[in-house]
């Protein structure tokens, strides 16, 4: 089993919703899709790679031959999956704290959601759903999610001084290098690997 | 429905595990063989990690994860009617760079053993041979997802890997060349720009799940 992998955390949270408000669910997301903006709470945390909401219908698990039992469910299901840079109870509190509506939004027609405040009710919920991974991958276990996009928009500047700057005289030269530096020192800074506990910094070091 | 975000797609997928035990055996077992989902689960315990893994030799995959939903949970009391599934779900979900049809062409074609290993135990993957009924299998399996997040980029994999290189390596410059004149810092600029070849996006860069940094 391993949630982690360098800086990313996986997580999968499964809870139930009754088939006719999972309807209202879709619409609630699709509302979310359309405008965009309700989305800035989770920009603006800034620590999650990729996430996402999957409403699996009650008669929408999958069915691929006649020795698989057909299921016979209750309630529609929705999955919840991120891959967030830090540790579980970091997240949770960052969640709770920074966009408890909009969590309320997504999970509020879920059977037994206690909203996202009082704090440790929602821990309980989200602890008691969750499903441990497996296996897990990340392309770039030394980096965080702002450091993929800093790192992008620095390449991309960087490339774009080189066109424009390397012609110049000396002294112009070190100007546009320092107005480069000032543009983009929000970008720069060290990586370096992920907390020493992690799973695959042990996997790493048994094999060294 | 949103399976992607730009050029990033978000796969949800929910293959189902054959019910009753294995015909393996195992020199470690007396009986004759472990539930499929034993099976699966050892199997992943035991599968390369970080730049050895399976998704690093599949092109443009960001994240991905392979876990087991062996049923769904209920901790409502009896207030309501429960849920038990009759099969167990390998859910294998990713997130990557491009569209669906090539990317899994690519963890086929670059990993066909592993692939069969671990999907084997999953309802009619007997019927799976080549890249196109695998890619069939997977989309059988996938599940639309609802609302698909980007909280990063939809750049391909080997620009971020460059990036990120780059990245690294100017911060160490940067600090090399504090104080000195323009004609010092140019030179050394160039220097650098030779050493890290911005126009080649895969080398030098950072490998597929790599854990650890060099400075070269």
């Amino acid at each position: 089993m391993s949630n982690v992998a360098g800086k990313a955390y996986a997580m999968n949270v499964i809870t139930p919703v009754p088939w006719w408000k999972a309807i209202w669910q879709r619409a609630a997301f699709a509302f979310v899709v359309a405008f965009p903006s309700n989305l800035k709470g989770l920009i603006n945390l800034s620590l999650i790679h990729y996430a996402r909401w999957t409403i699996i219908g009650r008669n929408s698990f999958p069915h691929l031959a006649p020795s698989q039992p057909k299921e016979d469910l209750n309630y529609s299901y929705m999955m919840f999956e991120s891959n967030f840079n830090g540790s579980w109870d970091q997240y949770i509190d960052s969640f709770s704290f920074a966009i408890p509506t909009g969590l309320d939004l997504f999970w509020k027609y879920n059977i037994g959601y206690p909203k996202s405040i009082p704090l440790h009710d929602f821990y309980d919920y989200i602890r008691f759903n969750q499903v441990e991974t497996d296996y897990f991958y990340n392309a770039y276990p030394c980096a965080s999610s702002n450091d993929v996009k800093s790192a992008t928009a620095l390449f991309d500047n960087l490339k774009e001084f080189t066109e424009d700057c390397l012609g110049l005289e000396d002294d112009e030269f070190l100007v546009a290098y320092n107005k480069l530096l000032l543009e983009n020192q929000s970008s720069l800074g060290s990586m370096d690997i992920g907390p020493a506990f992690t799973p695959s910094m042990i996997h790493q070091k048994e094999l060294s | 429905m949103a399976n992607t975000s730009g050029r990033a797609y978000g796969l949800t997928t929910l293959c189902p595990i054959i019910n009753g035990v294995s015909s393996n055996k195992h020199a470690f077992s007396q009986s004759a063989g472990e539930s499929h989902d034993k099976e699966i689960r050892r199997v992943l315990q035991s599968l390369p990690l970080n730049e050895n893994s399976l998704f690093a030799n599949t092109d443009n995959t960001y994240l991905a994860r392979l876990f087991i939903l062996n049923d769904v949970f209920f901790q409502q009391g009896n207030d309501y009617k429960r849920d038990q599934l009759k099969s167990k779900y390998l859910c294998f979900n990713s997130n990557f760079h491009g569209d669906l049809e090539p990317y899994l062409t690519s963890l086929w074609s670059n990993n066909e053993s592993q692939v069969r290993e671990i999907w084997q135990h999953c309802v009619a993957f007997e019927h799976v041979s080549n890249a196109d009924d695998f890619v069939g299998y997977i989309k059988s399996c996938q599940v639309k997802t609802t609302l698909f997040f980007n909280g990063s980029n939809d750049e391909p994999v080997a620009k971020q890997l460059k990036a990120l290189y780059v990245k690294q390596m100017f911060s160490e410059f940067v600090l090399t060349q504090q104080g000195k004149s323009g004609a010092e810092v140019k030179q050394a600029f160039k220097y650098f720009l030779q050493r890290v070849q911005l126009n080649d996006i895969n080398s030098p860069s950072w490998k597929p799940g790599q854990t650890q940094i060099q400075l070269t």
